[in-house]
């Protein structure tokens, strides 16, 4: 264990000094939109890989947050930053109202009535112009110039969320939402309230998304409906940053943020300018090749699926290691594993 | 987990390495100026006409000598039509490629969220599309607009309208977002200046099939005039279901944007003859150049241009004489220039003044066109038209009844 | 009373286009569980065949259902076979990969319509395009009169299908219960390859409807799908009665919605009746039947 405390050490140096080290405001912005989608893939991840309620609705948590933020701002006139305190705290409320209405549902019915839930979000947001402006969206001023505090705002909110969801999962709660994931009946059978669990597990998620959402009103001074409730991308995203890094992962989703933003903006800009133009135009195309290619050699993505990728790229095969073949075949792991 | 940890180091150790690598821009040979518009969406064909344009004026530019003997580059930028990655592009041209200014800004909002980013860094930011009249209302000193703010699109309508049309009743049917919300509102208080009765008004989402519902309840609302403002797709198929439902005010009038398109006329067929609509240019104009542009564009790319192409080529000329006339290129003093900036361009006299809330806002007079044959003929001021408009219209003979 | 019948006409002729798309999605969910995200962009590839015959081969539109049907007959049962049914045997913690794998397939194949035609908005337009006729002073769309009568014969084959072919009967044994098809000796991997050809030409047919009265571009799946999965829901999963009136209803109530309430909010009818549906109706009009 001595060399993963000393793996850790060197990626929270490196993470932290990141920002001094590289003065390009252009890979900071990156690097802070890795660090939210982090948080965002992370919160998934809670409800859906561990507690198997997937959802494609998380822009509405996100969305929730951000407006919040933005309101208080633009309309109150206080400063957005107290959207960061109560982002979080209005997207649960708003979580709690989603899982009264879709929890009761079960599997795909679920995963419809939240892509609904969301778009209908999305819709009240155009249309109640005299909360929201309408599609002319809310446009703030940033408070800092540089990107350096927003940077480490980002990283410490992706560490929170780690921490946090890696002490929940460790915890009995951990259990029971694994156990509700996997058969949802049976947990209720041995006394589990399965109903609170789905709701613990929705509000802590929908408590991160939504500051990721204040988060980003702040950092990027501008939101719109089709922006921050966006069903492609936003839920998708954060259902794919979850499936590439690795569902039912503390690290996946954080692993999937990197590689997800990192590739998008390799492709847009033809990597980084080093490409012919037309390789930015199919930024889109290399995304949805990726997603098919994911879903159908690494299901469990890059953490779940590390061992099939370093066979792959290694070619010296560890032979009867109990733990790499139980995850390969895609069990879940035990709550205790990080 | 070993897993993740590794693999998150690969990933940054890759990203440091990039940074690194792709450090500071190489030094200043050409000029670079950033220009974002929308290349890939559904905003794209429009920002391709403008993007063939600042390649026209580009090449004629630098020809004629450049920029005080030096090379001036566009680097233009796709920002794929959505507000946040507009403002991402803007920030990766100013802070990775140090460009000296933006230019380009097609959609509201993203123009809206771009303007935001290069105010907050003080970098001259010149706008040739994006209309929406909050854009300029800020007191935002490092940005400047050359075409008319959406509140003034209708401007040429009012003399035809008081002293042609006349009509007493209106609707207004406008898309949901930025563009057409402000729209409407503007026409809306021009039809009060004129005295005109405003029976209704209806936003709508773009993009949708059947507007038969909301035409319905125009039709049974029997106004004079019917004022829409629309993309292209939703205008032809708003003249079409018109022309089914027989629904025949005394005038269709569109408030440009798509009405002005020849993809209108090429879709919309016979239901797009006759109709008149607002525009912000037209070749006809004796502006000097403007004819020569449309057929430069034309024999270039083999197809109509339109006023947003003028804009960007216009534009492109007026960033060319503001960096010459700079005193270095810093970004005050760009601005500053731009600020002193008095030149005549195919689109039309371009000289950034205050007027009302607004600031470095250039102001033009509109025009009138309309569809006769399938062609856009301009047809007020009827001093500059070669053209007499058609009205009244018997719609339902126009129509094939 | 004119506008109101003039809505109801609307809402009823573009409710059998939606019907067509609802009942592929149906098909699909209701023998697979699939929810297929890409259902909109197979209509979009339909319609850009569509666009090529006629702009290549000047074939009609209505013609050319018989060449996009099978076509897309066809690529569902590839993406299937290739695509989706390898899911199958992935054991993974999500059973939601499917879905996502239709989401992947959607962008691939928008971003590849993208690539050969570019962004630019196509029409087919046709002689009988805008060509209308007159009831009581109600406006008919004439493509849109024959598309309706067209998604009612399409309806009745598939019924038909269903209920008197062996193959039929095999899918709805599916749709049923797997496990006891596969004892009856039903192949299920075959079933399923066809089920997804299926429910493909059955919106490949909706898509050739459409092109007349609509346009074309990329990105025009997307609302469809949206659509689709209400249809689907609202009807109940798996019946294609159910998609029927379900694509009615929706038809209706957005063309009402868009009178009554106002055009902006046309989208929002839809999935305010979705959620409700989903919610107080989980089996769809389907339970309100016996069908």
């Amino acid at each position: 264990m001595k060399r993963n405390q000393i793996i850790n050490a060197v990626l929270a140096l490196v993470f932290l000094l990141f920002p001094l080290a590289v003065t390009s405001d252009y890979y900071r912005h990156l690097a802070i939109l890795a660090l939210m989608w982090v948080v965002i893939g992370g919160s998934w991840n809670l409800l859906a890989g561990y507690t198997g309620q997937i959802s494609f609705g998380h822009a509405i948590f996100f969305g929730t947050g951000a407006y919040a933020a933005g309101i208080l701002a633009d309309k109150l006139g206080l400063s957005a930053w107290w959207g960061l305190a109560l982002g979080g705290p209005a997207a649960v409320l708003m979580g709690l109202v989603i899982g009264f209405i879709c929890f009761r549902l079960r599997g795909p019915y679920f995963a419809l009535a939240t892509i609904a839930a969301g778009e209908i979000c999305r819709l009240i947001a155009v249309n109640w112009e005299s909360m929201t402006n309408g599609m002319v969206g809310i446009l703030l001023i940033q408070s800092f110039r540089s990107k350096v505090p927003y940077y480490y705002l980002a990283l410490a909110l992706a560490g929170a969320s780690l921490l946090v969801f890696s002490l929940v999962m460790k915890s009995k709660w951990g259990f029971y939402f694994v156990s509700i994931r996997e058969d949802q009946d049976a947990a209720e059978s041995l006394g589990i309230n399965a109903s609170l669990y789905k709701n613990l597990s929705l509000a802590i998620s929908a408590f991160f998304t939504g500051t990721a959402g204040a988060f980003y009103m702040n950092y990027m001074a501008f939101i719109d409906p089709e922006v921050v409730f966006s069903l492609p991308y936003i839920s998708i995203m954060a259902i794919l940053v979850a499936i590439i890094g690795g569902v039912a992962t503390i690290w996946g989703p954080a692993v999937g943020a990197f590689i997800m933003v990192g590739i998008q903006e390799t492709f847009r800009s033809a990597i980084f300018g080093l490409a012919p133009k037309w390789v930015s135009q199919s930024h889109a195309l290399v995304f949805g090749l990726i997603v098919i290619f994911v879903i159908l050699y690494l299901a469990n993505g890059v953490v779940g699926d590390w061992p099939k990728i370093k066979r792959l790229l290694v070619r010296s095969p560890k032979t009867g290691d109990a733990t790499w073949l139980s995850l390969k075949r895609g069990k879940s792991e035990r709550p205790s594993e990080g | 987990m070993r897993k993740g940890l590794a693999g998150i180091t690969l990933i940054l150790t890759g990203l440091v390495m990039c940074a690194f690598l792709m450090g500071p821009a190489l030094a200043q040979e050409t000029l670079k100026v950033g220009i974002v518009l929308p290349l890939t969406g559904d905003q794209a064909k429009f920002g391709e006409i403008e993007k063939q344009s600042f390649d026209l004026a580009l090449e004629e530019i630098n020809a004629a000598g450049g920029v005080n003997g030096k090379k001036l580059e566009f680097l233009i930028e796709d920002d794929t039509g959505r507000p946040e990655i507009g403002r991402s592009v803007a920030e990766k041209l100013i802070t990775k490629d140090q460009v000296v200014m933006l230019g380009g800004g097609y959609a509201s909002s993203t123009t809206y969220a771009v303007a935001g980013v290069a105010q907050q860094n003080r970098v001259p930011f010149l706008i040739n599309t994006g209309s929406a009249d909050d854009i300029t209302e800020k007191k935002w000193d490092y940005i400047f607009r050359i075409n008319p703010p959406v509140s003034e699109y209708a401007s040429g309508l009012e003399t035809f309208l008081a002293e042609v049309v006349k009509p007493q009743s209106a609707v207004i049917l406008h898309e949901n977002t930025l563009f057409g919300t402000k729209g409407a509102e503007a026409f809306k208080k021009d039809c009060e200046k004129l005295g005109i009765k405003v029976l209704m008004t209806e936003g709508y989402e773009a993009g949708g099939i059947d507007f038969k519902p909301v035409l319905i309840k125009v039709k049974q609302a029997n106004p004079d005039i019917i004022y829409m403002i629309s993309y292209v797709m939703d205008a032809s198929l708003l003249m079409r279901q018109s022309r089914e439902l027989k629904l025949a005010p005394k005038l269709f009038i569109g408030g440009a944007a798509g009405f002005t398109l020849p993809e209108f006329a090429k879709n919309a067929g016979a239901a797009a003859e006759n109709v008149v609509s607002a525009t912000l240019w037209h070749q006809v104009l004796p502006l000097p150049g403007s004819m020569e542009y449309f057929d430069k564009f034309k024999k270039k790319y083999n197809k109509d241009t339109d006023y947003h192409g003028a804009e960007a080529y216009a534009a492109a000329y007026v960033i060319a004489d503001a960096l010459k006339r700079a005193k270095s290129l810093k970004a005050d003093d760009i601005k500053q220039s731009l600020k002193e900036t008095d030149l005549m361009t195919v689109f039309g006299p371009v000289k950034f003044i205050s007027y009302g809330k607004k600031t470095n806002q250039n102001k033009l007079t509109t025009y009138v066109v309309q569809w006769q044959d399938g062609k856009m003929q301009l047809i007020w001021p009827a001093n500059l038209s070669k053209v007499k408009y058609v009205y009244p219209v018997d719609w339902l003979k126009v129509w094939g009844y | 009373m004119t506008v109101f019948l003039q809505t109801l006409v609307s809402g009823l002729l573009i409710g059998g286009i939606y019907a067509l798309i609802g009942m592929g999605m149906t098909l699909i969910m209701g023998v697979m569980g699939i929810i297929n995200l890409a259902h909109g962009q197979l209509m979009m590839v339909a319609m850009y065949i569509t666009y090529a015959a006629y702009t290549f081969f000047h074939l009609d539109p209505y013609l050319a259902l018989f060449v996009a049907m099978p076509g897309l007959f066809l690529l569902g049962c590839a993406i299937q076979k290739y695509l989706l049914n390898p899911l199958m045997d992935v054991e993974t913690i999500i059973p939601q990969n499917q879905v996502l794998m239709t989401v992947g397939i959607a962008i691939v194949l928008t971003e590849i319509a993208r690539f050969i035609f570019s962004s630019t908005y196509l029409s087919v337009r046709t002689g009988y395009s805008t060509k209308v006729f007159f009831l009581g002073g109600v406006s008919f769309n004439w493509p849109m009169t024959i598309a309706f009568l067209l998604a009612v014969a399409l309806t009745v084959a598939l019924f038909w299908f269903l209920l008197k072919t062996d193959l039929g009967r095999s899918i709805r044994a599916v749709a049923q219960d797997k496990e006891a098809a596969i004892l009856m000796g039903v192949n299920s991997r075959r079933i399923t390859i066809i089920t997804y050809g299926l429910g493909a030409g059955l919106v490949a047919a909706a898509g050739c409807l459409l092109i007349p009265i609509f346009y074309l571009f990329p990105d025009i799946g997307r609302p469809f799908t949206t659509k689709a999965f209400v249809i689907t829901i609202l009807g109940g999963m798996g019946s294609t009665v159910g998609a029927i009136f379900g694509g009615l209803t929706l038809g209706i109530a957005e063309s009402l919605g868009a009178t009554y309430i106002g055009m902006s909010y046309k989208e929002m009818v839809g999935l305010i009746i979705f959620l409700t549906v989903l919610i107080f109706l989980p089996g769809g009009l389907k339970r309100l039947t016996k069908v």
